[in-house]
């Protein structure tokens, strides 16, 4: 009877399908039982030779085996692909506290990120940030600022001259000149960058440092004007409310001129090593434009008037890092360097 | 400059301002202070007492001594001094009870050093009674920093400050000078100025029968306070009033000086002279000299000749006060590599109105330090017309407009007039203001420095900040400082460390990397020998960082974006902003050179390395420039074997040119339509032929559907014969029109392969 052969197919595949050891193995009991010249094709073929009321409930039969058998290998392949990923994983194991390779960021250099926060709140506040030469004119370092020729700033042991009669800028302030030449008023404008002073090298004492100079002129600007600014830009600096005081100082190119003290943060003002027992920490140079100076650059001082300031940025590293040596900010000494 | 807080008070009625609370006014209102020294401190309770019997003590080189103090009553004290006599009228300390060598000494008799009268710590000092000490009160001496009144002559004396001390207290001021005393009638000693522009006015008294003794102590302890040194009566009354009016004097002995007129002329070239502090000058015509007949007995402004010094058999003085031009005198003290106490007051450009003021004083005062001295003859007394004070006007709304606060018309009146300015009104809020002869050398001129003694003197404390209006446009920004941050950020992200280093370079340094020193732009006055040249390139100090960081680190990647100076035949010289990287690695091998490509590449996409001649101190098979967008942007190589150990990889771009030739604008390709076909080629070449080389030439091969060639991998070995390699290359055509058929793809493909045959190479594919 054809459906007793169906039926001893079924049984007889399905022990096979669950004793297969490999994936090939299972494959070539698929193929053997349900491949197009498989046993259920042959006994498919077979059927054609009934009568037509038993070829339909034999057809019946053989299509529930055929499912049934189809499920059976699905069923197995799934228990082969599962247990094969596994392993693959299992193989793949890592070593996670390995370390990763390839370079780590490097750093810029403290004053580069100083100046960076610097310029950043003064272009917030609507200043332009300008640049200027290395090696400048006496013009410009020192006439247009005011500076006059028989002034100590101009001899030699302040400022490195070169054989060729120009000099290496001992201040930004030059490019204050440069910028009134450059634009008209009004004018908002910082300038950072190196200077050089004809000093001997020691922890405390460099021929090469940073600075950052600042001007604003419009009509009527004020040192109510300068001292708001210049609490915008120490409170950002140091990152917390600052005291402010504004004395006399002078500067040949302000007028008036001004030294601006900060409270110590140290001892709150109350007096201590870091502040000489003063309560305050002479921080920069400011005032009021000398309309000597607007002049020199064509600018009727009637009508502009202007704020000046120079922030030492190479100090304001060491303070806020508490560097103890000036030398380390241009050693290349990596060991110092990477730190920042 | 130091200022004895009790010699101010002489100037200053009802001064009651501590003197710590005054430093602090001085500062926020002048001048920058600098401390306070106490002095004195033994004089508060110090008295004259007389030494009335002397013990020796055994084995001891001390004596035991009975003093009498007057109120304080009979006291032993143990003394060292050699002048512990008898008889000897001296100071005596209460300082407490205490034993030595087994005898209570109580109290001690004190030197002059010791009491801060003068330096002297040989002796107990001998006095002549308990009025000797009359004027010897305990003092503060507040320091100011010299730097910060170098614009104010008035300053560097006890007067001027006493002025500000009374405009900062609101207390009237008490001017010492009386000119009524110079005396009338014909100078005994002729003067003769040869140029009034470098000697405005010189003014001189004579004395005769004057005695050379030590100064009163008052006198003495006034000048021991302030930091001088008490000589004899006649040098200390010349420093007395120079540190009172801020005018040099100079003393001269008269029988010393050769004819009767005194010389202001410039020196004769080669003229020498021996000056007070022992040293001999030779002098130029560019040094100012006073000189009597026989040559120069004095540099103008700065020291003294010892053939004409003040001795102690000294009878008849000549009493100098001169004003000299500040410039030249600082010239002259510069050249001769000399700064006194008056130089460094002339150099401020002092007030000559003062000459006759301070001879005013030697007048009063030699009474009280040479009692029998009598005045010769007239005051001498040449100048040229001395200017007339300078006016500013002054408006009440400028004040309020520079300050940020306003100022009433009567306190602007009374601050000026109290710091010595006339003051007058020029209708409603608008002042003429006169400004005193001390103020006008060189000071004050505009009324921008009126606003600043107001502002000082109201408290710029009293200055609320004010934030100015918002602009309406947007202030331009520099495209140079966007792109450096973003190199920066670039070559950070990647691992490289950011290092400063000097402008400066030796003539050797410069010399090991092949530039010609006298190329570079030359500093005269250098800090050091090795650093007289502006750097031309920034490879030399990154090369120092690699020497130096390799001690420490097996590996480490920096750079630096710093300028190089170059020469130019006129004007500034040029500066070129570069960026230098280098990777160090101790291993061997060429990864780090490629890995600094790819840094290079992100910088500058498409940026190509052609093989150069390399540079002495480059690695002769490792060398290349660096071509970006057609242009020579910088070289990378590696650091020469015999420079270093280790392998060092250099990057040397022209940021500024690298900035030029960045693209301004990004522009956009709409993407294709019709997929892109891929093959891959091998091309067998010998062993150093450019990888570049033959993607060009198979590139040129392509033709027009070429649309990118991409380097797969080289290889060499068998089975290749020795001395070629295989080059890979995966090449992408396409057409924006339509797909190309698989014919057309391989025509492309049968056209490169043929036409590198023909150019002798071999393809395998
Ligand atoms: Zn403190």
């Amino acid at each position: 009877m054809i459906q007793d052969d169906i039926r001893t197919l079924e049984a007889d595949a399905c022990a096979r399908i669950g004793a297969a050891a490999t994936l090939e193995q299972l494959e070539a009991i698929r193929v053997e039982a349900l491949g197009r010249k498989g046993v259920l094709a042959q006994i498919s073929k077979e059927m054609g030779k009934l009568a037509p009321e038993e070829r339909a409930q034999a057809g019946k039969l053989l299509n529930a085996a055929k499912q049934l058998l189809e499920e059976a290998f699905e069923r197995r392949k799934r228990e082969f692909d599962e247990s094969r990923l596994a392993a693959r994983l299992d193989a793949e194991w890592l070593d996670l506290t390995l370390p990763a390779p390839g370079p780590r960021p490097g750093s810029l250099h403290p004053i580069t990120q100083i100046q960076m926060e610097i310029e950043d709140l003064f272009v917030s506040l609507g200043f332009m940030v300008l640049d200027g030469p290395e090696v400048e004119t006496e013009y410009h370092n020192f006439d247009a600022l005011n500076i006059p020729r028989d002034h100590p700033a101009r001899d030699a042991q302040d400022t490195f001259w070169l054989t060729d009669g120009n000099l290496l800028r001992t201040h930004t302030s030059p490019v204050q000149v440069r910028g009134m030449e450059r634009f008209r008023p009004p004018l908002r404008m910082i300038a950072p960058g190196r200077v050089f002073r004809n000093e001997s090298v020691d922890a405390s004492h460099e021929h090469t440092f940073y600075q950052i100079e600042g001007m604003m002129i419009d009509h009527d600007v004020s040192v109510a004007h300068l001292l708001y600014f210049m609490k915008t830009l120490l409170r950002e600096v140091f990152r917390r409310d600052v005291s402010l005081r504004l004395r006399p100082g002078f500067f040949p190119f302000v007028e008036p001129g001004f030294e601006l003290d900060v409270q110590c943060f140290i001892c709150g003002g109350a007096g201590c090593p870091v502040c000489k027992q003063s309560g305050w920490v002479e921080q920069l140079g400011c005032g009021l434009v000398n309309p000597n100076v607007l002049r020199t650059s064509g600018i009727d001082p009637e009508q502009w008037s202007g704020f000046a300031f120079g922030l030492g940025l190479t100090r304001l590293v060491m303070m806020r890092y508490g560097v103890e040596d000036i030398r380390l900010l241009q050693s290349g000494d990596l060991r110092f360097l990477r730190q920042f | 400059m130091k200022f004895s807080y009790n010699w101010l008070r002489e100037y200053v009625d009802g001064l009651d301002i501590s003197p710590a609370k005054l430093e602090t006014l001085i500062t926020m209102k002048t001048a920058e202070c600098e401390g306070i020294e106490e002095v004195g401190a033994y004089l508060g309770e110090a008295c004259a007492a007389r030494v009335e019997a002397v013990e020796p003590i055994a084995n001891s080189h001390n004596v035991k001594a009975r003093v009498e103090t007057g109120p304080s009553g009979a006291k032993t004290v143990v003394c060292g001094a050699p002048n512990c006599r008898v008889g000897v009228v001296t100071v005596y300390v209460p300082l407490g009870r205490k034993v030595i060598q087994g005898i209570e000494s109580d109290g001690m008799l004190a030197s002059g050093a010791e009491l801060g009268i003068n330096r002297d710590d040989s002796a107990i000092i001998e006095i002549q009674n308990q009025a000797s000490l009359d004027r010897c009160k305990p003092d503060s001496v507040i320091e100011i920093d010299n730097k910060s009144i170098n614009h104010r002559p008035d300053l560097w004396g006890h007067f001027g400050m006493a002025r500000e001390v009374a405009a900062i207290s609101r207390q009237n001021l008490r001017d010492p000078v009386k000119l009524d005393l110079l005396p009338a009638g014909p100078a005994p000693v002729k003067i003769e100025i040869a140029d009034f522009d470098l000697c405005p006015r010189f003014s001189a008294i004579v004395f005769e029968n004057v005695k050379i003794a030590p100064s009163p102590l008052w006198l003495q302890y006034r000048l021991s306070a302030i930091g001088l040194n008490p000589i004899n009566n006649i040098v200390d009354l010349t420093n007395s009033i120079m540190a009172e009016l801020a005018q040099p004097m100079h003393a001269y002995d008269r029988d010393k000086l050769t004819g009767s007129t005194i010389f202001v002329r410039a020196a004769k070239a080669g003229e020498r002279m021996m000056a007070l502090n022992d040293e001999e000058y030779t002098l130029k015509p560019s040094n100012l000299v006073i000189a009597d007949a026989a040559g120069p007995i004095g540099i103008a402004g700065v020291i003294g000749g010892q053939g004409t010094a003040i001795s102690d058999q000294t009878t008849n003085v000549v009493f100098e006060s001169a004003n000299f031009h500040a410039a030249s005198v600082r010239r002259t003290s510069m050249a001769i590599k000399l700064r006194t106490d008056a130089s460094m007051r002339f150099e401020k450009a002092q007030d000559p109105v003062n000459t006759v003021r301070g001879l005013a004083r030697v007048v009063e005062l030699m009474r009280e330090v040479s009692p029998g001295a009598r005045l010769v003859g007239g005051l001498g007394d040449q100048k040229r017309d001395l200017p007339a004070l300078p006016q500013v006007e002054l408006s009440v709304d400028w004040v309020a407009r520079k300050l940020g606060r306003a100022v009433g018309v009567a306190e602007i009146r009374d601050i000026l007039e109290s710091l010595g300015f006339g003051v007058r009104e020029n209708g409603p809020k608008a002042l003429v203001v006169t400004i005193p002869s001390w103020r006008a050398t060189k000071d004050i001129s505009l009324k921008d420095d009126l606003v600043e003694e107001v502002g000082r003197m109201v408290g710029y404390d009293s200055i609320v900040p004010q934030a100015p209006a918002v602009l309406d446009t947007v202030p331009p920004q520099d495209d140079s400082r966007a792109f450096h941050r973003e190199a920066r950020a670039m070559f950070t992200a990647q691992g490289f460390t950011e290092v400063h280093n000097y402008s400066f370079v030796s003539d050797d340094l410069a010399r090991k990397f092949g530039f010609d020193p006298d190329d570079h732009v030359r500093v005269a006055n250098p800090i050091a020998s090795d650093q007289n040249l502006l750097r031309m390139s920034l490879v030399p100090e990154i090369y120092g960082n690699i020497t130096e960081n390799r001690k420490h680190f097996e590996r480490f990647r920096l750079f630096e974006i710093g300028r190089e100076i170059h020469k130019r035949p006129h004007g500034l010289p040029l500066e070129v902003t570069h960026l230098v990287a280098s990777i160090y690695s101790k291993e061997e091998g060429s990864a780090d050179l490629f890995e600094l490509k790819r840094a290079a590449e992100c910088l500058m996409p498409g940026a190509e390395a052609c093989p150069t001649a390399a540079r002495a101190y480059e690695h002769p098979a490792r060398s290349a420039e660096i071509l970006w967008r057609g242009e020579r942007v910088g070289r990378i190589f590696e650091l020469h074997p015999n420079l270093v150990d280790g392998r060092a990889a250099l990057l040397d771009l022209d940021l500024d040119l690298v900035q030029k030739l960045r693209p301004r604008v990004k522009t956009y390709t709409p993407l294709r339509r019709y997929p892109s076909s891929q093959f891959d080629l091998s091309v067998i070449a010998g062993i150093r032929e450019l990888a570049a080389d033959l993607r060009t030439k198979v590139k040129d091969f392509a033709g027009d559907l070429l649309e990118s060639i991409e380097y797969l991998r080289q290889y060499s070995g068998p089975p290749l014969q020795e001395n070629t390699k295989s080059v890979s290359f995966r090449l992408t055509v396409g057409s924006p029109e339509r797909t190309l058929s698989s014919d057309e793809v391989g025509a492309i493909r049968a056209r490169i392969i043929e036409g590198m045959r023909g150019l002798g190479y071999e393809l395998r594919v």
